[in-house]
């Protein structure tokens, strides 16, 4: 397992350095520089070049980029011109939302998916596989900036039941957090319920062929025994494979959701940076999806290694 | 297409084909995907003819609900909604027509360019690896923080590049389990070049895959545009499209709920139009 784990480090971080370089280059592709938006547009050309050295940008790009990935090294993700203070600051507060969001959808996506999986893999009733496969279908067409709108047309503006926008944290008062917490949430599960529903009934399906599964019929197991602790087990490690591909994706969809209900995490601070021209913050942010998603792929991988030793036998 | 191109070494082979793609044709989810997006982007395309108003023609009228000179009502300005809607349908006609071809040739292009070297397809696996580390959306965002600047040349330099990978991943997949095949082999002993069997043998028998793949590639496309309009980094308000009419309408459901209906109703029927034409091309085409 762990000879897996390294063979499998190298090609993680050899992506991760590549990607840093191209998210240092994104903003000096810009027109301008932070030092522009810093002077402003009245600002002379000596002003501007003063700016310029303070932040160092007048120095080559190698030196910029070396001192650049040594501070993120040292945790130091550099200062936001725009706000005027530092990036981890803000990228912090910013992460706290991001983090209910996603983990709340994350859970909700594995109890609807894996109940909707689940059903439409064992229950052979056509009537109620439609209707479970109609929904699912419909979950996946959505995009979240659609179901996002139709949960606040249903549930904030025609019966009042949720506040439409806004964030409270759970641990200032929970039930209040909560109420704000279930239709972004909900919004940015859907497209991930309807994906594991549909690997998973496939999986349940194939694993239901199974000759162990036969033999458990035949020695009188109980159906929901036969269910949840022969054939779910084993139709689990291939769906692990594309839930960690989703949650990877969760921070791109997590940029809608937040959009849609007003929360400011890191979703909306990486787009208003890109609109304010806030670099620095730009060049950390680009970077922190891409090593999310880097990170939890390389997990994932490690996972399935971990409960197949065919994947970790064969590579 | 592939009719033609498929390599039909005898005419049973052909017939096969030809009645394969009049099924996946012909299943109702594939005849429903293309109703939904031929109207919808007939629609779009005929805006300047068939809307009931121009574009940016404004009104006294502000938030008027659905009625008989304003079919979706009326949006912050006083436009009719249904105009704004078809016109809007046009950005996604636009994505979906130049980026998501040029995104596939491309991504073919790198995909059968892995079966060229070892080293040339470490180098692509490599490059292909790092542009999927930047989901859809954050790729967008990366985008309109260069020069390009947001705006619907963002979008459709976005589009590319996600389909760029996904191509050619399917490509190379494909290539590799193509190459070990009997009539490569055959090939090779009669002497073909390398870019001629990978041309002219390998690549129309990848082809199903590709064309499954374009059916979704053109849902992902209608989805980023919607998405990145919607955040506010694509198309940009006056100029209407279907994520950024969305956008706005979301701000004001309180004065006027029927406001966001159209762009609903159009962005899920495009998406849902391209998934089960997709659908129905993967149950004719690749189950076996």
């Amino acid at each position: 397992m762990l000879r897996y784990a390294l063979r499998r480090c190298p090609s993680a971080l050899l992506v991760l350095v590549v990607a840093s370089v191209v998210v240092f280059t994104v903003p000096r592709l810009a027109e301008g520089d932070a030092a522009d938006v810093l002077a402003g547009p009245d600002a002379t050309a000596t002003t501007r070049e003063a700016v310029r050295h303070d932040l160092g940008l007048d120095r080559s790009p190698v030196v910029q980029y070396v001192l650049w990935a040594r501070g993120l090294l040292t945790g130091d993700l550099g200062t936001s011109y725009i706000l005027k203070r530092p990036a981890a600051e803000a990228i912090g507060t910013a992460l706290g939302q991001t983090i209910t969001l996603t983990v709340a959808a994350l859970l909700l996506a594995m109890a609807l998916g894996g109940a909707a999986g689940i059903a439409l893999g064992v229950v052979r009733r056509r009537s109620a596989t439609r209707v479970v496969g109609g929904l699912v279908s419909v979950a996946f067409a959505l995009p979240p900036y659609v179901s996002g709108v139709l949960l606040v047309l249903l549930f904030a503006v025609s019966i009042k039941l949720l506040p439409a926008v806004g964030y409270v944290p759970l641990h200032e008062d929970p039930d209040i957090a909560v109420q704000y917490l279930i239709m972004p949430a909900l919004c940015l599960s859907l497209p991930f319920a309807a994906v594991l529903a549909r690997f998973l009934a496939a999986s349940v399906r194939q694993v239901m062929d199974e000759d162990f599964v036969r033999t458990g019929v035949a020695k009188g197991l109980s159906s929901r025994r036969l269910v949840f602790a022969h054939v779910v087990p084993n139709a689990l490690p291939p769906v692990l494979t594309i839930l960690g591909i989703q949650v990877g994706q969760l921070l791109g969809g997590a940029i809608v959701v937040e959009a849609i209900f007003g929360w400011h995490g890191i979703g909306d601070l990486l787009v208003n940076s890109v609109l304010t021209r806030d670099y620095v913050l730009v060049q950390d942010l680009l970077l922190f999806t891409v090593v999310v998603f880097v990170v939890v792929q390389t997990l994932t991988d490690l996972a399935h290694a971990a409960v197949d030793p065919r994947v970790r036998l064969e590579a | 297409m592939a009719v033609v191109t498929a390599p039909a070494p005898n005419v049973v082979a052909a017939r096969a084909d030809r009645s394969r793609w009049a099924r996946a044709l012909r299943y109702p989810e594939t005849v429903t995907g293309l109703a939904i997006v031929a109207v919808l982007f007939t629609a779009g395309i005929l805006a300047p003819l068939i809307a009931p108003y121009g574009v940016d023609a404004q009104s006294s009228d502000s938030f008027a609900g659905m009625s008989a000179q304003h079919l979706l009502g009326t949006d912050e300005f006083g436009r009719d909604v249904l105009s704004r809607v078809l016109y809007g349908i046009r950005q996604d006609v636009l994505v979906t027509a130049v980026a998501v071809p040029v995104g596939a040739v491309l991504g073919t292009l790198l995909g059968l360019m892995c079966g060229a070297h070892r080293i040339v397809d470490t180098i692509i696996q490599r490059v292909f690896d790092v542009m999927l580390a930047f989901t859809a959306l954050v790729l967008g965002v990366a985008v309109s923080a260069t020069a390009v600047g947001p705006g619907m040349t963002a979008i459709i330099i976005t589009v590319v590049l996600v389909n760029v990978p996904l191509f050619g991943r399917l490509t190379r997949t494909a290539v590799q389990s193509q190459r070990a095949r009997d009539y490569v082999m055959a090939a090779e002993v009669v002497g073909a070049g390398r870019i001629r069997i990978l041309l002219r043998h390998i690549l129309p028998n990848a082809m199903d895959a590709l064309i499954v793949q374009i059916a979704l590639s053109l849902s992902l496309a209608v989805f980023i545009e919607g998405a990145m309009s919607f955040v506010g980094i694509g198309v940009r308000p006056p100029a209407p499209s279907l994520g950024a009419l969305l956008r706005t309408s979301a701000n004001f459901l309180e004065q006027n709920p029927w406001y966001a209906l159209g762009p609903i109703v159009v962005v899920t029927g495009l998406v849902l139009g391209f998934n089960l034409i997709a659908d129905g091309l993967n149950r004719g085409l690749l189950r076996r």
